[in-house]
């Protein structure tokens, strides 16, 4: 028995770890093996239509109760870990007697929490509005936008300054740099507020967040409360210390009357330690002792803690850089205004993306080759748009479309791929090099992989691009390599050529 | 420059530090060496060295190439700029004439027009009868075709070398432009004429031409000797192990240096060699060629092969090379002190070594800048310099298939973005053409830029 907490945090650390890994990874490698782990994720399975996972948690919390909140959601394990530092600056007599105190369940604020996240996700179905606003409560969806705009620039920059370091040394790690992690005002307001919220809740109030705001622990505590495996008090060996009530996050814990909430109890078995009478198990209605405390798990902490300092003089030490010298100058194409954005083959449509999306992030910080970003609009509030400035959709990847857990964008394969058309390319000659001004160029028509773009003699003696648009799928390919925008001696700010977002995708 | 040929460049240095730190030795306790004349003359190893039969000069098989003379960087505003570093000219001068070099081979045109300038400062500071210049008449801008400009051009030559005779004048690379600017140049204005006047007054000892191009010219001139209507002291051509049987299939435009030696060896003129290490493409070759030649000779730098071959023609007055830094020129100079021959051996072999790098597809680019800054801001030199790295190194895999694809694929694509920032990289070439104009290598450059991103393209895309 005294072994299940030692098993839960080990667990927890792994979860956590490899959930991080996804969100940062954007070789594809962590998502080949771990892609199943956002899978998990209760809403996302629940847009899905997941029934698999739906029933493998309704399943796990009918058994064991809500481990899944311990276990599985990351923004829960990311409170535990909050709730590790709140204990270790802790005063020690506090830490010693315990630092939380029964309260009653607050029943009407997380029914009415999970009643707005239910109308925000009706609406998101039927298309009213983006589902990424029910995906603000979504807890995995939550830590996928604090991963996104915190880990990942700072994971980037310092895969970057190791592989540049490697590469000194005649070892190659990756094949390309990392385009630079997507950055997004409304993204970032949203994920610093989750960030600020859950962490005052969890330094202040341990799982208050789980069991006050979450909908999905809202949802498992229902389930929890029939749990068969649950943690048992043995009231004839409890002297009635209280100190399993000052230990228990959740505030579940009522040693007055020896009863256990177990509709907000996320089973992280620190009770079972903090009895010295061994009165405590998690057992099947049955009373069981257990034996000695928890040790305080300082390795943990000293790993995240180094992982973030090194990571940080790597960051420091990439922005360095110096910079060329003797080569025309360059400046960064802005996107043209108005156009209807592209989003994803495998997104079925704009709107089944809106209406399944919650914004977790996963796809963009998958995407290799910069494409995809958060929007900004309101339709598509946070979901994933495609920006074809910085490079464009290559036609090998479906990285978006192998690690969404949500299914607004379903898998594809990569034959399947160069045949959805999900937007058409569109020229505007008044600022196009060619067509305007008669320089050679081309270079739209040079690089396009479905060869859809024919240069053409207009009236005026100069070539123009034309676009076949049955044969154009929209991958921005023209877009990126299109000088004007990027040339500085050219003053249009954006390429002469860019792709209307198709509303539903179409194969070609 | 290649490392093997700066570590052998520096043994020698270090050996003959060694060797003047123990003359200072003994000198300190009194003993003198057995000869008192200056150390350069006191090493064994002298530098082989060719009479020129029409003037009786002896000349040293290195000549001195004043192309790329090195450079300081100047900082002017936001942009760097660079000037000759003429202490540095200074420094390698009075090192090349203290080991024998003599020949120094200038234009008008080099180093942004002040490659004249410079050397002039340089070599006035020894006596004039102590080396022999070479320069030229470049008058290649239509704007410089007219009889007067031309002379100008000339007489500015004798000003800024400060002397009143050219030892030995060319034509500038007659060829380039065919037949039509060749006439334009030098026959149309009488200048011909002109050159042919100031060699019998003296004012030039030796005149002859150096081509580039179009071979109707070169043959156009040889016939004119042939009928007695001029005669050439010598001629320069691009000489090197590759060029002598593949000019062809570098660049189409040019032409066997087999062809062109043979003519020019049947009429007995003195031949100088210009390219022997092509732009420096042979001072550092693939993997396999350079394990080849340090297995026969461990010890020579790859450079040495190419300076031995095209110095091994008996008609061949000097071989010019543009050293720009001190380990070339002291790696030159320990090649022809003296000069040990290639022999049928090293050539059959040198042969097969030209097949095997010729299958590399290397670009001849030798990172002469001219023709940036590209408009669109590509990096041409840059991507070239990194393509022959690679395929040096023998990471440009064709074939998924190949025993290292992956590490060789990884080796290529990072390595360019490494080296090139992406918006810099070759599928941005629009193909405006700029550049073609401004490279003296005549490399088609946007169809190289293509063929390079056409090939990276292909890696990230793995369909190879």
């Amino acid at each position: 028995m005294k072994l299940l907490k030692p098993i839960r945090v080990l667990l927890a650390v792994l979860s956590i770890t490899a959930i991080c890994l996804v969100f940062v990874d954007f070789t594809g490698m962590a998502a080949n093996y771990l892609s199943w782990l956002p899978k998990l994720q209760l809403v996302p399975a629940l847009l899905a239509i997941n029934f698999v996972v739906l029933c493998i948690l309704t399943a796990l919390t009918l058994l064991a109760g809500r481990v899944y909140c311990s276990l599985i959601c990351p923004l829960g394990i990311y409170q535990d870990i909050i709730n590790r530092l709140r204990h270790v600056f802790a005063a020690k007599k506090k830490r010693r007697l315990g630092l939380f105190r029964f309260e009653q369940a607050a029943t009407k604020l997380r029914l009415g929490f999970l009643i707005a996240f239910a109308i925000l996700l009706a609406l998101g179905l039927c298309g009213v509005i983006a589902s990424s606003f029910a995906g603000i409560l979504d807890p995995y969806s939550a830590f996928g936008r604090i991963a996104g705009q915190f880990m990942a620039p700072l994971w980037r920059s310092g895969i970057s300054a190791a592989a540049d370091s490697a590469a000194e040394h005649g070892y190659y790690i990756i094949d390309s740099y990392p385009a630079a992690a997507a950055f997004n005002i409304g993204v970032l307001i949203i994920a610093v507020a989750t960030l600020i919220v859950t962490s005052a809740m969890a330094w202040t109030g341990g799982r208050a967040y789980c069991n006050k705001v979450c909908p999905v622990g809202t949802v498992l505590g229902f389930l929890s409360r029939h749990a068969l495996l649950r943690v048992n008090i043995d009231t004839d060996r409890c002297n009635r210390c209280g100190s399993c009530g000052r230990k228990c996050k959740a505030k579940c814990i009522d040693t007055k009357h020896h009863t256990i909430d177990l509709s907000r109890c996320v089973a992280c078995m620190d009770c079972i330690g903090a009895c010295s009478q061994h009165a405590i198990s998690f057992s099947a209605k049955r009373k069981k002792p257990a034996s000695k405390p928890d040790t305080t798990d300082t390795t943990r902490r000293a790993f995240l803690v180094g992982t973030t300092i090194i990571a940080g003089s790597l960051a420091m030490k990439a922005a360095d850089k110096a910079t060329d010298g003797g080569l025309a100058p360059l400046k960064s194409k802005k996107r043209v205004d108005g156009a209807t954005p592209a989003v994803p083959a495998g997104a079925i449509s704009l709107a089944h993306l809106h209406s399944h999306c919650t914004a977790c992030q996963l796809c963009i910080s998958a995407c290799p080759n910069g494409v995809l970003k958060p929007s900004t609009g309101l339709s598509d509030f946070m979901q994933p748009v495609m920006v074809f400035t910085d490079g464009y959709c290559r036609p090998e990847c479906t990285a978006c479309t192998d690690v969404c857990p949500a299914g607004a964008i379903k898998p594809i394969d990569i034959e399947e791929k160069s045949t959805i058309k999900i937007g058409t390319a569109v020229v505007n000659p008044e600022i196009c090099i060619s067509a305007a001004y008669g320089q050679h160029c081309g270079n739209c028509a040079r690089h396009c992989p479905a060869a859809a773009i024919t240069m053409v003699k207009t009236k005026s003696g100069n070539m123009r691009p034309t676009v076949d648009e049955s044969r154009c799928i929209g991958c921005g390919a023209c877009e990126y390599h299109c000088p004007s925008g990027t040339a500085g001696q050219i003053s249009a700010e954006t390429a002469a050529i860019h792709v209307e977002g198709a509303t539903v995708h179409t194969s070609v | 420059m290649s490392n093997e040929q700066f570590d052998s460049s520096r043994r020698r240095f270090l050996r003959n530090a060694g060797i003047f730190s123990v003359a200072g030795a003994l000198a300190a306790c009194g003993i003198r060496p057995q000869s008192d004349s200056d150390s350069a003359k006191n090493t064994p190893r002298e530098m082989t060295r060719r009479v020129n039969h029409n003037t009786g000069d002896s000349i040293s098989i290195l000549g001195y190439g004043c192309m790329r003379l090195p450079t300081k960087k100047l900082k002017t505003g936001i942009e760097t700029d660079d000037e000759i570093d003429q202490e540095a000219v200074n420094e390698l001068t009075d090192y090349a004439l203290a080991h024998g070099v003599n020949y120094f081979d200038t234009s008008p045109a080099y180093c942004k027009g002040h490659s004249e300038e410079a050397m002039g400062k340089a070599l006035s500071r020894h006596p004039r009868e102590s080396y022999y210049i070479a320069t030229k008449l470049s008058n290649f801008a239509p704007s410089t075709w007219p009889r007067e400009k031309s002379i100008e051009m000339f007489q500015n030559s004798l000003k800024y070398l400060q002397t009143d005779y050219i030892d030995y004048l060319l034509l500038h690379g007659i060829g380039m432009g065919g037949m039509e600017s060749y006439r334009g140049r030098y026959e149309d204005n009488g200048i011909l004429r002109y050159l042919q006047e100031q060699k019998e007054k003296g004012t030039i000892r030796n005149l002859g031409f150096s081509y580039h191009g179009d071979i109707e010219v070169f043959d156009h001139l040889l016939a004119m000797m042939d009928r007695g209507e001029a005669h050439w002291d010598f001629v320069q051509i691009q000489l090197n192990y590759l060029d002598w049987k593949h000019a062809k299939e570098i660049n189409p435009r040019n032409t066997n240096a087999e062809y062109l030696y043979g003519e020019l060896n049947r009429r007995n003129i003195p031949v100088v060699i210009m390219e022997p290490l092509l732009g420096g493409l042979l001072a550092s070759v693939a993997r396999p060629v350079t394990a080849k030649m340090k297995e026969r000779r461990p010890d020579d730098s790859i450079a040495s092969w190419a300076f031995r071959y095209a110095g091994t023609p008996e008609g061949v007055l000097t071989v010019l090379s543009g050293m720009t830094y001190m380990e070339h020129l002291q790696d030159n100079i320990g090649t022809y002190s003296p000069l040990e021959p290639i022999d049928s051996d090293e050539d059959a072999f040198l042969q097969r070594m030209a097949l095997e790098i010729l299958q590399n597809d290397d670009v001849p680019c030798t990172d002469c800048k001219y023709c940036m800054p590209c408009p669109y801001g590509v990096d041409i030199p840059g991507i070239f310099a990194h393509y022959n790295r690679c395929i040096n190194e023998g990471n440009v895999p064709r074939d998924s298939g190949d025993p290292n694809y992956r590490n060789a694929r990884r080796r290529f694509l990072f390595g360019y973005d490494r080296s090139v920032p992406r918006l810099r990289q070759a599928d941005r070439c629009i193909v405006c053409g700029a550049c073609v104009s401004h490279c003296p290598q005549s490399i088609p450059i946007p169809t190289r830029l293509k063929k390079i991103a056409d090939y990276a393209e292909s890696l990230r895309a793995e369909s190879i």
